[in-house]
C-alpha cells in the first residue's frame, strides 16, 4: 500500500522546546488513525506538524508527491464576525487546487455542489456558517474537506461540539466517506470509545512524560497502555 | 431651500472636494470591511495618525530649511513611506513576547499623535494646516488629488478584484491557507499595503478623522444590514460614498468642520443600521 506520510525520528514542539521526541510512524492509504492523549498532551501539535503548519524541532516529515490534505479543524476556531455562507465555506475547500488570483471554474462549483449533497447540507447552502448548529457546522467542514478531493482526511476533534446522537451521525459519515473515496483518515479525539470503534491504527501521546506509541488498535488499546497514558484502570472490549 | 440653492450655485467650490470625498468614501468603505472583519480597526486609526505625522513632518522639514529634501519627496511621499512601513510592520510582526498586539498598536497611535502636535507647534503657518490635516477641509483640496485619489482608488479596486477570494481566505482561515501553500504573508502584506496607500493619499486630502471614520463606520453599518458577505462590501461602499458626500454638503451649508461632519454622517448611518436590524429581528 502507498505510504502517504512518514515521520522519521521527529521531535515535535514549538520553537526549540521539545514536547515529544523519537516520533516514528507512517500513514498509508485507506488506514484510519486515531490520536489519543490526555488534555494538553501534544495531540494538536503532532497534528499541525503532520500538516506542515509547524516545523518539527528535529527529524523529517516526508510526504507523498502532490499529497492533498482535507482538513476539518475545530469549528470554534472560525471568527463568527465573518458572514461566510455555507456555500462560500465549502468553496474554500477547492482552493487547494486553485491558485491565488484565479477564480473557481464551473467544474469547481459543481464539485462544491456535490460535496454539499454528499453530506446532506444542500438545503443550508445560503445560510451563514455562524448560524448553524454544532452538527451542521461539522457536516459543512466535512463537505469543505472532501471538496478538495483529498488523499487524506485530517480531523481535529470532529465531535467535540455535538451531542451523542450527532457524534454517531458525524462518525458514520466520516467512515462512509473513507470507504467510498478510499481515503486515509487521521483523527484527534478525546473519546476513547469513538477512536476504538472507528480507527484501525492508534497513536498514544503524552508530552508531560515524553511518551509516544503508535500501532494497530489491537496492539495499543489495552489495559496497560490506557493505564500508562491516562492513569485509567479500565477493561476494554474491542469490536473488530 | 435657500441653503440648498446657494450650495448648488457654488458647485465650482465643492465639485473637487466632493469628487475626492466620494472616491475616498467608496474605497475606504470597501477596505474597511477587511479592517472590521480582521479586527484591526485600531491599526487603521494608527495608520491614519502615522500618515498625518508624515504630512506634518514634511511641513516641518521645509521650516528647518530642509526644503530640498521635502521638495524631493513631498508631503504625500513622506506620508506614504511612513504609512507603508507601519502597515508592513503590523502585517509581518504579529507576536510580541511580553505584551499584546493592541499595546503596540496603541504605542504607534500615541507616538504619531504626539509627533503631529509637537511638530505642528513648531510650524509657523501651523495651526490651520494641522487642523486641516487632522480634521479635513470643505473647500481646500489639492488639484492633484482630484486625479490622484480616483486613480489610487481604481488601482486598489482592481487589485482587490483579482485577489478577492484570496484576501477573504487568508483573513478568515489563515491555517487552511497555509495548509494549501497560499503565500499568506505576501497576501497579508499586499492587503495592508493597499490600506496604507489609501490611508496615505486620503489622509492628506481629507484629514485623519474622516478617513478613520470612513474605514470603520460604513462596514460596521453594512454588517448590521446584511448577512451576505458580498453585499456587505457593496453596502459599505454605498454608505462610505453617502457619508462623504452628505458630510461635505452639511459642512458647506452649516459651516461646520468637514471631517467632523463626515464622521457624524457615518455615525448616523451606523445608528440607522442598528435600529433597522433591531426592528427586523423583533418582527
Amino acid at each position: 500500500m502507498t505510504e502517504l506520510i512518514k515521520l522519521e525520528n521527529v521531535a515535535i514542539g514549538y520553537g526549540k522546546e521539545v514536547f515529544v521526541d523519537s516520533v516514528n510512524f507512517s500513514i498509508e492509504g485507506n488506514q484510519f488513525w486515531g490520536i489519543l492523549g490526555p488534555n494538553g498532551s501534544g495531540k494538536t501539535t503532532l497534528l499541525k506538524t503532520i500538516l506542515d503548519l509547524i516545523s518539527p524541532v528535529s527529524g523529517n516529515v516526508l510526504f507523498n508527491n502532490n499529497l492533498v490534505f482535507g482538513y476539518v479543524p475545530q469549528n470554534e476556531k472560525f471568527d463568527p464576525i465573518f458572514p461566510i455562507s455555507v456555500c462560500e465555506m465549502i468553496s474554500m475547500g477547492r482552493y487547494s487546487r486553485v491558485k491565488p488570483g484565479s477564480k473557481l471554474s464551473r467544474t469547481d462549483n459543481e464539485i462544491v455542489e456535490r460535496s454539499m449533497d454528499s453530506v446532506g447540507i444542500a438545503h443550508l447552502k445560503s445560510r451563514t456558517f455562524r448560524s448553524l448548529s454544532g452538527g451542521e457546522k461539522q457536516r459543512t467542514l466535512l463537505a469543505r474537506a472532501i471538496a478538495g478531493k483529498p488523499d487524506i482526511l485530517v480531523l481535529d476533534e470532529p465531535t467535540a461540539s455535538v451531542d451523542i446522537k450527532g457524534e454517531a451521525t458525524i462518525m458514520e459519515l466520516v467512515k462512509n466517506i473513507q470507504i467510498k473515496r478510499k481515503l486515509a483518515v487521521l483523527m484527534v479525539s478525546h473519546f476513547i470509545n469513538t477512536v476504538s470503534e472507528f480507527s484501525d491504527h492508534i497513536i498514544l501521546i503524552d508530552k508531560d512524560n515524553n511518551m509516544f506509541e503508535s500501532g494497530t488498535k489491537t496492539e495499543l488499546l489495552n489495559k496497560e497502555s490506557l493505564d500508562k497514558f491516562f492513569g485509567l484502570n479500565l477493561n476494554l472490549n474491542l469490536r473488530n | 431651500m435657500e441653503a440648498l440653492g446657494q450650495f448648488i450655485n457654488s458647485y465650482f467650490l465643492w465639485r473637487d472636494p466632493m469628487i475626492v470625498g466620494a472616491f475616498t468614501g467608496a474605497i475606504c468603505g470597501f477596505l474597511g470591511v477587511y479592517v472590521v472583519l480582521r479586527r484591526i480597526i485600531f491599526v487603521s486609526a494608527t495608520l491614519t495618525q502615522i500618515s498625518s505625522f508624515g504630512v506634518v513632518l514634511a511641513f516641518y522639514l521645509e521650516v528647518i530649511w530642509l526644503a530640498i529634501f521635502s521638495s524631493l519627496f513631498g508631503p504625500f511621499a513622506i506620508s506614504l513611506i511612513l504609512t507603508v512601513i507601519a502597515a508592513a510592520f503590523y502585517a509581518l510582526k504579529r507576536d510580541f513576547s511580553r505584551i499584546s498586539r493592541e499595546g503596540v498598536i496603541a504605542f504607534g497611535f500615541l507616538l504619531a499623535s504626539g509627533g503631529v502636535i509637537i511638530l505642528g507647534d513648531r510650524i509657523a503657518k501651523g495651526a490651520h494646516d494641522i487642523s486641516t490635516i487632522l480634521f479635513g477641509s470643505a473647500v481646500v483640496v489639492d488639484p492633484v488629488d482630484v486625479y490622484l485619489i480616483p486613480g489610487v482608488a481604481i488601482l486598489v479596486f482592481v487589485i482587490h478584484l483579482i485577489y478577492f477570494k484570496d484576501f477573504i481566505f487568508v483573513s478568515f482561515d489563515t491555517e487552511s491557507a497555509k495548509l494549501f501553500k497560499y503565500p499568506v504573508r505576501r497576501l497579508n502584506t499586499l492587503l495592508l499595503i493597499t490600506i496604507a496607500l489609501v490611508v496615505a493619499v486620503s489622509t492628506r486630502a481629507l484629514g485623519a478623522l474622516p478617513v478613520f471614520a470612513l474605514l470603520a463606520l460604513p462596514p460596521l453599518s453594512a454588517l448590521y444590514l446584511t448577512e451576505n458577505l458580498k453585499l456587505v462590501f457593496i453596502f459599505s461602499v454605498i454608505i462610505g460614498i453617502l457619508s462623504a458626500v452628505l458630510g461635505y454638503f452639511f459642512s458647506f451649508v452649516l459651516s461646520i468642520p468637514t471631517g467632523a461632519s463626515i464622521a457624524v454622517c457615518a455615525s448616523i448611518f451606523f445608528i440607522l443600521a442598528v435600529l433597522w436590524s433591531e426592528i427586523r429581528n423583533s418582527t
